[in-house]
C-alpha cells in the first residue's frame, strides 16, 4: 500500500484534472505566462498534465516593456530550454502614445499595457480559452472565482453569469462570443506555490532571492532601479539596499522588501512565517476599494 | 517611521531557529478538509469562519490589522467583528448578505482546511447545493434560541443529496441562552432524528458561541457540562471524500497522449477505486478490452494509481476508446445507460423548458439529450414529492432523461465519481442543473405521446443515406438526428427521436 496522498500530491493531481478538461474542450487555448513563481509552477503543471506529450498550447506573455530585466532573460531562457511556443505581445499603440508606469497613474497603465494588451493578443489569436495561475486566497473578489470564468463578447466578466460549478465537473461549452479564463491553481495558497517550488526543486527568477541592488525609496515603497527610465526625483537618491520581491510585476510598480533570504530555503521559511500577505507589494492593488474586482469586470486578469 | 520598519519582513518569533524549522514548515500537510457552512443569514454564520480563521488558522498580520483597525463590533459586544474576513465582493459588502460561495484556505498544524461558504436565503438553494457538493463534511449552524428550523431541515436534505458523509450541528449563540445544557438536549435530539432520516455516516451537534469563542478551538469554560469535541478537534479527524470513494474502480477518459512514437497514453483520473500493472480494463460502450503494461507521470512510472491520481494509462493493446469511455473492470461494469433517473437541482434563472435543447454532462462524456420528462418536485422540508411537469431555480426535480446515445453512468450512490451529472443548454451553454443518477437503464424508453418522432428509417433514408453501419457512422447518425431535434425544438416542436433498437452484445446492431 502506498501512503495516504500530501495536500501537495491532491493539489497537482487536481490540476493536472483540469488542465485536461479545458484542453479536450476548447478549441484553441493558450497560457498566459507572467514569469512570476505561479507562473513557473503553471507551467510545470502543464507539463505534467500533458506528458509525454508537449504542452498542447502555446505560450503568451503581455509584455508592457517595464518587466524587470531578468524576468525577460529568464522567460526567453525557459522558452528555449523547454521547447515551448512562446508568444510576446505588447500594445504598440500604447507605446507610442507614450503610456508609462512613472508619469500616469497605475490604473492607466495597467488598463492600457496590460488589459487592452491582453485583449488584443486574445483577438489578433483567436484563442477561446486562456489558462492562468490566479488564485483564490490572492484576494476578496477572487475567492468567489470560478475554475472556468467565463468571459462574454468583449472579454466582460459578469459576476451574474458565471456558471456554478458541482463536483468536479468542469463544462466547457461556449456560447455565441463567449471565451473562458481557466484557473489550475485556484485552490492553491501562496504558501502552497513555494512548498511546491522547494519539493519539486523548480528554478525561478532571482529575483525572488535578496541580492544587493540599486534602490530608490518612493512614498514609502523600495522600488529597484532597474534600468535608467526611473530616476530619483528631488530628494530622492539611488542606494544600494539588500532586497528581494514576493512579487513580480512592471518593476516601477513593485515594491521590494528588505530582506537575507537568498537561498530558495531561506525565501520559503520567510514566506511562511510572512506577516503581510502578498498583494501588499502591488501597488496597483491599492487605488481604491474593491480595486481588483473592478479591473476584473473590465478585463483584466 | 523609518522605510527600514515599514518594510523590513519581520523576523519569525523564534528567529534563531528560523532555517532550523524549514523542513517542518514544508513538510506536505496530511491531506485535505473540504468543509462546507450553512445557516441562515442570522445565525452567525460568517462570524463562526471569521472566528475559526481568527483563533485557528495562519492569517496573516495585516489581515488582522484590518479586522481591528475597522473598528467594527460583532453586534452587542466589544468584540472585533470577524464576519470581515469573509466578505467578498462589493455589491454583497453594501447588501450585507452574502449571495456567492466563497472559498477560504488555512491550515492547522496537520491539515489544509477548505472553507466553503454558502448562502443561507431559501432563494439560494442552488449556491449551496453546489457548494456541497465539494464538500467532505459540512457545518449546519443553529441559533441557540431557535434551534432545528425548516431551514435547517432543507440543508440537511441538499447535504445528503449531493453526497456529504459527515454533518456537524453547529448550535450557535449559547451565550443567549445562559449556557444551558437543556436547551442544547434538546436541539442534539430534534437534529438526531432529522439526520436518521438520511444516508450520513457521522451526524454530531456541538455547542458553541462564535463570538466569544467557546467550543470553537479551545474547550468552553462555560459549558463544562460538555465533554466532547471542540469544532477544529472533530474537523480534524473527519476524513475525505476521496478517501471514502468506494472500492470499485472507474477511469474517466479525459484526453489520448501520444510521445509521436509508440505511446498512447489513456489519461485521467482515478475516480473510485485503484488500477495496478496488470489489470484488465473494460469499456463498458464498445466492450474492447486490453490490459495495463504502463501507468505513466512525469515523475516516473508507477506501480499502481488510487482514486484522486492523475494519470495515463497504457494498455497492451490500441482499444478505440477516447474522451468519454469509462474504463473499469470486467466484474463491475457501469451500465451503458440509454435513460437516467435524476435527482437535479435546478440553477438556472431560466426555468425548465420542454422545447429548449439540451445535452448531458457526465464524468468527461457530454451526451445529446433526446427528451426530459419532469416528474415531480421534492420538498426538502418534507421529503415528499409531488408531481409536476416542470421546474425552475432552486426546485428539486425528479427526472427521467432519454439520452441520444449511450453513456456510461452509474448510480450515485453506490459510485459517486461516475454518478454526478449536469443539464446544460446546448445554445447558451449555460450549466441548467446539477444532479445525481438514481437509476440506470440500458434499454431505451419508448418516445412519450404529443411529441414528433424522428424516425429512424426517415433519417436513414433522407439526411443520413451517404452513411453505412459501422460505428464512427452510427455516432454521426446520432449527432445528425439530434441537431435535427435541437433546431425543431428550438422552433417550439417537442420533438423525440426514435430510440435505437437494443444493443446485442458483440452483434450489430443495425440502425
Amino acid at each position: 500500500m502506498t501512503a495516504a496522498p500530501s495536500h501537495l500530491d491532491l493539489l497537482e493531481a487536481e490540476s493536472i484534472h483540469i488542465f485536461r478538461e479545458a484542453a479536450a474542450q476548447f478549441r484553441k487555448p493558450v497560457m498566459l505566462y507572467s514569469i512570476g513563481k505561479d507562473s513557473t509552477v503553471l507551467l510545470h503543471l502543464a507539463r505534467k498534465a500533458f506528458f509525454p506529450q508537449p504542452v498542447p498550447f502555446p505560450l503568451l506573455h503581455v509584455d508592457t516593456t517595464w518587466k524587470f530585466r531578468d524576468m525577460i532573460a529568464f522567460r526567453d531562457r525557459t522558452a528555449r530550454e523547454l521547447g515551448l511556443d512562446l508568444i510576446v505581445y505588447t500594445n504598440v499603440d500604447g507605446i507610442k502614445r507614450g503610456i508609462n508606469p512613472i508619469d500616469h497613474a497605475p490604473s492607466i497603465h495597467t488598463d492600457v499595457l496590460k488589459t487592452q494588451a491582453l485583449k488584443q493578443a486574445l483577438d489578433k489569436y483567436g484563442f477561446d480559452a486562456a489558462f492562468g495561475g490566479a488564485r483564490r486566497d490572492e484576494e476578496a473578489s477572487r475567492a468567489k472565482e470560478r475554475i472556468f470564468s467565463f468571459r462574454a463578447a468583449g472579454h466582460r466578466w459578469d459576476p451574474r453569469k458565471q456558471r456554478p460549478e458541482m463536483w468536479n465537473l468542469l463544462n466547457g461549452r461556449l456560447g455565441t462570443g463567449e471565451s473562458v479564463r481557466v484557473f489550475p491553481m485556484s485552490n492553491w495558497t501562496e504558501k502552497d506555490v513555494w512548498r511546491y517550488i522547494l519539493r519539486e526543486k523548480l528554478e525561478v527568477v532571482p529575483l525572488y532571492f535578496a541580492a544587493e541592488r540599486p534602490t530608490i525609496v518612493r512614498d514609502g515603497q523600495i522600488l529597484m532601479q532597474d534600468d535608467e527610465r526611473l530616476q530619483p526625483r528631488a530628494g530622492e537618491k539611488v542606494e544600494m539596499r539588500k532586497i528581494r520581491f514576493r512579487t513580480l510585476g512592471d518593476y516601477p510598480l513593485t515594491a521590494a522588501v528588505e530582506s537575507e533570504a537568498d537561498t530558495i530555503e531561506a525565501v520559503v521559511a520567510e514566506t511562511l512565517n510572512a506577516q503581510t500577505s502578498e498583494r501588499q507589494g502591488r501597488l496597483i492593488d491599492h487605488d481604491q476599494a474593491g480595486a481588483m474586482e473592478k479591473k476584473k469586470q473590465e478585463g483584466y486578469f | 517611521m523609518s522605510v527600514h520598519a515599514l518594510h523590513k519582513i519581520q523576523p519569525a518569533r523564534d528567529s534563531a531557529s528560523r532555517l532550523d524549522v524549514v523542513p517542518n514548515l514544508v513538510r506536505d500537510l496530511s491531506g485535505i478538509t473540504h468543509l462546507l457552512t450553512c445557516g441562515s443569514v442570522d445565525d452567525g454564520k460568517s462570524t463562526l469562519i471569521g472566528r475559526m480563521l481568527w483563533d485557528a488558522s495562519d492569517l496573516y498580520e495585516d489581515q488582522r490589522e484590518n479586522v481591528r483597525k475597522s473598528g467594527r463590533k460583532a453586534a452587542g459586544t466589544d468584540l472585533p467583528d470577524f464576519s470581515m474576513l469573509l466578505d467578498g465582493l462589493v455589491a454583497e459588502r453594501e447588501q450585507g448578505i452574502t449571495i456567492d460561495i466563497a472559498w477560504k484556505y488555512f491550515d492547522s498544524p496537520t491539515r489544509r482546511f477548505v472553507i466553503i461558504d454558502s448562502p443561507g436565503h431559501e432563494q439560494y438553494t442552488r449556491n449551496m447545493a453546489s457548494g456541497a457538493s465539494h464538500a467532505d463534511v459540512a457545518i449546519v449552524l443553529v441559533d441557540a434560541r431557535s434551534g432545528v428550523k425548516k431551514q435547517t431541515k432543507r440543508h440537511t436534505a441538499i447535504l445528503d443529496l449531493v453526497g456529504v458523509k459527515h454533518v456537524i450541528l453547529a448550535v450557535n449563540k449559547m451565550d443567549l441562552v445562559g449556557w444551558s445544557e437543556d436547551v442544547f438536549r434538546k436541539i442534539e435530539a430534534d437534529f438526531r432524528t432529522l439526520s436518521w432520516k438520511f444516508n450520513f455516516w457521522d451526524a454530531t451537534a456541538i455547542p458553541l458561541s462564535a463570538v466569544f469563542g467557546d467550543n470553537v478551538t479551545a474547550p468552553s469554560s462555560n459549558m463544562a457540562w460538555y465533554t466532547g469535541p471542540t469544532l477544529i478537534q472533530h474537523l480534524e479527524k473527519t476524513p475525505s471524500r476521496a478517501s471514502e470513494a468506494g472500492a470499485v474502480f472507474r477511469f474517466p477518459v479525459q484526453t489520448i497522449l501520444r510521445d509521436g512514437q509508440d505511446f498512447r497514453g489513456i489519461a485521467g483520473t482515478v475516480s473510485s477505486g485503484s488500477v495496478k500493472v496488470g489489470d484488465e480494463l473494460v469499456d463498458a460502450l464498445s466492450n474492447a478490452s486490453g490490459r495495463v503494461v504502463r501507468i505513466a507521470t512525469m515523475d516516473g512510472d508507477l506501480e499502481s494509481a488510487a482514486a484522486g491520481q492523475a494519470v495515463a494509462l497504457q494498455l497492451d493493446v490500441d482499444i478505440d476508446v477516447s474522451r468519454g469511455a469509462v474504463l473499469s473492470t470486467r466484474e463491475m461494469l457501469p451500465v451503458a445507460a440509454q435513460t437516467v433517473e435524476a435527482r437535479f437541482v435546478w440553477l438556472s434563472e431560466d426555468a425548465y423548458s420542454p422545447t429548449a435543447g439540451y445535452l448531458l454532462r457526465t464524468s468527461t462524456d457530454l451526451i445529446p439529450v433526446s427528451n426530459i420528462e419532469i416528474k415531480a418536485l421534492l420538498d426538502l422540508e418534507t421529503m415528499a414529492s409531488r408531481p409536476a411537469r416542470s421546474c425552475g431555480a432552486n426546485d428539486i426535480a425528479i427526472a427521467k432523461i432519454s439520452l441520444g446515445r449511450a453513456a456510461a453512468i452509474d448510480v450515485f450512490t453506490e459510485t459517486p465519481g461516475t454518478g454526478t451529472l449536469l443539464l446544460v443548454d446546448s445554445v447558451t451553454g449555460a450549466t441548467m442543473a446539477g444532479g445525481i443518477a438514481t437509476s440506470v437503464n440500458a434499454k431505451a424508453e419508448e418516445p412519450a405521446e404529443g411529441h414528433f418522432v424522428l424516425k429512424r428509417d426517415v433519417l436513414a433514408n433522407g439526411l443520413n443515406r451517404d452513411l453505412s453501419m459501422n460505428s464512427k457512422d452510427r455516432e454521426e447518425f446520432m449527432r445528425r438526428a439530434n441537431e435535427v431535434a435541437i433546431i425543431l425544438r428550438a422552433a417550439g416542436v417537442a420533438v423525440a427521436i426514435e430510440p435505437p433498437p437494443p444493443l446485442d452484445d458483440g452483434m450489430d446492431p443495425g440502425l
